[in-house]
């Protein structure tokens, strides 16, 4: 071959893996990055992302977030008293560098998780525990204290990723910073913090969820995880083929998403996924039940998630959403309806009359409770939109916006009336054991909700030994919590997928918000 | 840029007044300038008798395009933002609430700085302390500083105009100095220390009179700078609390919009950029007439 030739071709195969076209890779772009991929040691979503990829949990979850399917165990039994599970696991499944994984990787997952020393923010969705071990290499025995009929939805979590000792004690704090070795159908490559995380596919990998169709390996080779903060960017990253796929679209974007030739939009069904603002029960103002209705009555959600978000979200009235593992529904008929005519009539009633502002005042307090939110387009949206709305029944939001970094700290406090939150959840005990328990304040249970028939439930609750009973006791909560109008529900955002045309399309799932779960079904389909 | 001018003390002004103004508006760029810049703070200062709604108002339309655009509509003359407010309303407000927190700033940081300047100047003993600190601030961004700031007091306007007057410190604390040094060098100074003159008097009427023209065209140059900075702190989400409207958080909530309704966010950008560029016409054009060394 003579030197042009060989110069030519050269040329010809850079330009081609510049534009990436034979590269089997995928450009996935999110908004933000995580603080690190210990699954032991961070909340963020954006590391739920990524762990469900790279590692592996005994217990998964299907789509419609209700049922349970296998994953590393390929069954389960629980003790009639509720506090013995024994898992049998696979046989076959090996750690990214190669190493089979046994029970007792198992046992020394959950029992890190479990250790004081970890200070893992998310112990309390591992239960009581009171012993984990592993009688064979394919049997864990996971004994309670106390009965948690929760477990098996909480070990679907990334939380309950099973991870590898040997690189946990090598790597030591800059575990999940410099690695992580899982067992899941994507490797680690790289993490460039703040910019991208690169994984490429686990070769031989055949132990993913029974219900995606791919049962083998991962059909892209290699996956890069751009953080991408600005949206529009992000928009014109898909329209421009940049990214081929993403979570984080806004809302204002969609509609031109579905019509673009190059795009598919896929929403999920159902939410599970809530915004709301919580008030302090116990400070002046917000503390009267009446203004806490009164406010719930002022707030059209229907029209904030048509005109704020384009019909993109669904208007939540309650705290979690009606598709939620046992959500009751006959708390609906109790929910205020939006009405703000009966909103001023309540305030007037209970003797909150308003000032030559227009802002009401009762006792010489004024109706302006002080409200702590994120910053972003999300909250900037669901703060000015709540605030102006309140004004029209003669409530004064005060929004007080907090970054990131110190909001979490001042959110912790009593300094504030109100709180913008949002959170995940897996069903009704999953969203009410985190927020409700009187233990669980000040954070949390920002609200003060201090209740001893709560505290009796959610015991009951967690304790239950049949689906009936557990029910029945987050029920009572749920229709007490309701009822006490302690939130002003806002949203429910389901999770929507934009991608490439490039890519089959893809239903997301809402595990934790993790819309592509364990990325089996990302395939390109040229 | 250094403005190291004398003038003779005391004397009658009237005249000379007269004819820097003269000279101003002879200058067709300044005088375009000038003019415009008065006419925005005038419908600032006006902005509640001008605005046609209620800034903070939200009604159900919106992202309405400016009313000559198609859809438009005329009760909402530059149209509405994601909130369904009126952008006239709020552009009037938030211009007001701009040019209060730049005025406040350079006032308040130009005026702290221009007496540890010519304090430096007058007492040398303290001019090392004084300049080196001036040195340390000067290092430290002011972005950086309102970031701080707000960690520590909450987004809001004051801690904006703190750090905005914090980071104007440093600059005209060196520009009074530099100036200051120089008319100290003066044989009227040496005359009125022979004298027995109190430094009370020596500082007032010999230094600071010689000075004052300088630091006012520093603070006039350097209002423009704040207004930018000041508009880049709102920006961030530093600056006024929602519902109050101020012209960087209007851009900075703009910007979700870009794509699909980009006059959000362009007005308010608009109105940022013709403020600065004014303030800055007419504070070089001030400086031309009043510096005498520009004189000729």
């Amino acid at each position: 071959m003579t030197t042009r030739k060989t110069l030519g071709l050269a040329t010809a195969a850079s330009i081609l893996a510049l534009s990436g076209a034979w590269a089997n890779e995928i450009n996935i772009a999110r908004e933000m990055d995580a603080n690190n991929y210990d699954p032991h040691k961070t909340t963020a979503l954006a590391a739920a992302e990524i762990l469900f990829m790279l590692g592996d949990t005994l217990v998964s979850i299907e789509p419609d977030m209700q049922t349970l399917s296998p994953a590393l165990a390929t069954s389960w039994e629980v003790s009639a008293d509720g506090l013995t599970y024994t898992f049998k696991l696979r046989d076959d499944v090996k750690f990214c560098d190669g190493r089979p994984m046994t029970a007792e990787d198992v046992v020394y997952s959950f029992n890190r998780w479990l250790d004081p020393a970890t200070a893992s923010p998310v112990k309390w969705r591992a239960g009581e525990v009171e012993s984990i071990t592993a009688p064979d290499a394919t049997t864990v025995v996971y004994k309670l204290k106390a009965p948690f009929s929760e477990l098996l939805y909480q070990l679907t979590q990334s939380f309950a990723t099973v991870i590898d000792r040997n690189q946990v004690e090598a790597l030591g704090q800059d575990f999940g910073i410099q690695g992580m070795n899982g067992t899941g159908p994507y490797c680690w490559e790289s993490w460039n913090p703040r910019d991208r995380l690169t994984m490429t596919k686990h070769a031989g990998y055949a132990w993913g969820p029974a219900f995606y169709e791919n049962k083998g390996e991962a059909q892209i080779d290699r996956l890069v995880w751009q953080v991408v903060p600005e949206e529009n960017t992000r928009t014109i990253a898909l329209m421009t083929d940049q990214t081929q796929i993403t979570q984080y679209i806004p809302y204002i974007a969609l509609e031109q998403m579905k019509v673009a030739p190059n795009l598919n939009v896929v929403q999920s069904d159902s939410a599970f996924w809530t915004y709301f603002i919580g008030f302090k029960i116990d400070h002046p103002s917000v503390a009267d039940p009446a203004v806490r209705r009164a406010i719930n009555m002022a707030i059209d959600q229907d029209a904030l998630a048509r005109d704020q978000f384009f019909g993109g979200v669904q208007g939540a009235r309650s705290y979690i959403s009606f598709e939620t593992k046992d959500w009751d529904p006959s708390v609906e008929a109790e929910l205020p309806k939006y009405d703000p005519a009966a909103a001023n009539a309540l305030l007037d009633e209970a003797g909150w009359v308003a000032g030559p502002d227009g802002i009401r005042v009762k006792d010489g307090v004024r109706l302006a409770p002080i409200g702590y939110f994120f910053t972003g387009s999300t909250w900037q949206k669901l703060s000015e939109y709540t605030q102006a709305e309140l004004r029209k029944i003669g409530v004064d939001l005060q929004v007080e916006i907090f970054d990131a970094t110190v909001a979490w700290g001042k959110m912790a406090t009593q300094e504030f009336d109100a709180f913008g939150m949002s959170y995940p959840y897996v069903s009704a005990g999953d969203a009410l054991n985190l927020y409700f328990p009187s233990t669980n304040i000040p954070t949390p249970n920002r609200m003060n909700w201090k209740d001893p028939e709560t505290d009796q439930w959610l015991s009951e609750g967690k304790a239950a030994l049949d689906d009936a009973t557990r029910a029945g006791a987050y029920s009572k909560v749920l229709h007490k919590v309701h009822d006490a109008n302690v939130w002003l529900p806002l949203i429910h955002e389901p999770r929507t997928i934009v991608s490439s045309k490039r890519l089959a399309p893809i239903v997301p799932h809402s595990n934790y918000g993790a819309a592509l779960y364990k990325g089996l079904d990302l395939k390109l389909v040229e | 840029m250094s403005v190291t001018d004398t003038i003779a003390p005391a004397a009658d002004e009237a005249p000379a007044r007269r004819h820097w103004l003269a000279a101003l508006m002879r200058d067709p760029a300044a005088a375009l300038a000038i003019t415009v810049f008065l006419l925005i703070a005038l419908a600032a200062i006006l902005a509640p008798w001008l605005a046609p709604h209620d800034p903070a108002e939200s009604t159900r339309n919106m992202m309405l395009p400016p009313a000559w655009a198609e859809r438009g509509s005329a009760e909402f003359p530059l149209g509405t933002d994601g909130q369904g407010r009126d952008i006239l309303s709020r552009l009037l407000h938030g211009t007001r609430l701009t040019l209060l927190i730049g005025l406040v700033a350079v006032v308040l940081g130009g005026g702290i700085g221009s007496l540890l300047g010519l304090l430096a100047a007058f007492y040398s003993r303290l001019d090392p302390w004084i300049m080196r600190t001036a040195d340390v601030m000067l290092s430290f961004p002011a972005i950086l500083l309102g970031l701080a700031l707000v960690a520590v007091m909450g987004a809001g306007v004051t801690p904006v105009i703190l750090a905005l007057a914090v980071a104007t410190i440093p600059d005209s604390a060196r520009i009074a100095r530099s100036v200051a040094v120089g008319v100290m060098k003066q044989e009227f100074v040496e005359a009125g220390r022979a004298l027995g003159l109190p430094d009370r008097m020596l500082f007032t009427r010999y230094l600071l009179r010689n000075c004052i023209s300088s630091i006012m065209i520093f603070m006039s140059l350097r209002f423009g700078q704040v207004i930018l900075l000041g508009s880049a702190l709102s920006f961030l989400g530093l600056g006024a609390r929602p519902p109050a409207s101020e012209l960087g958080m209007m851009a900075s909530q703009g910007r979700d919009f870009m794509l699909f309704a980009p006059h959000i966010a362009i007005i308010p950008s608009l109105a940022i950029f013709v403020i600065v560029l004014t303030a800055n016409v007419a504070g070089d054009a001030l400086r031309d007439v009043l510096d005498p060394r520009m004189r000729s």
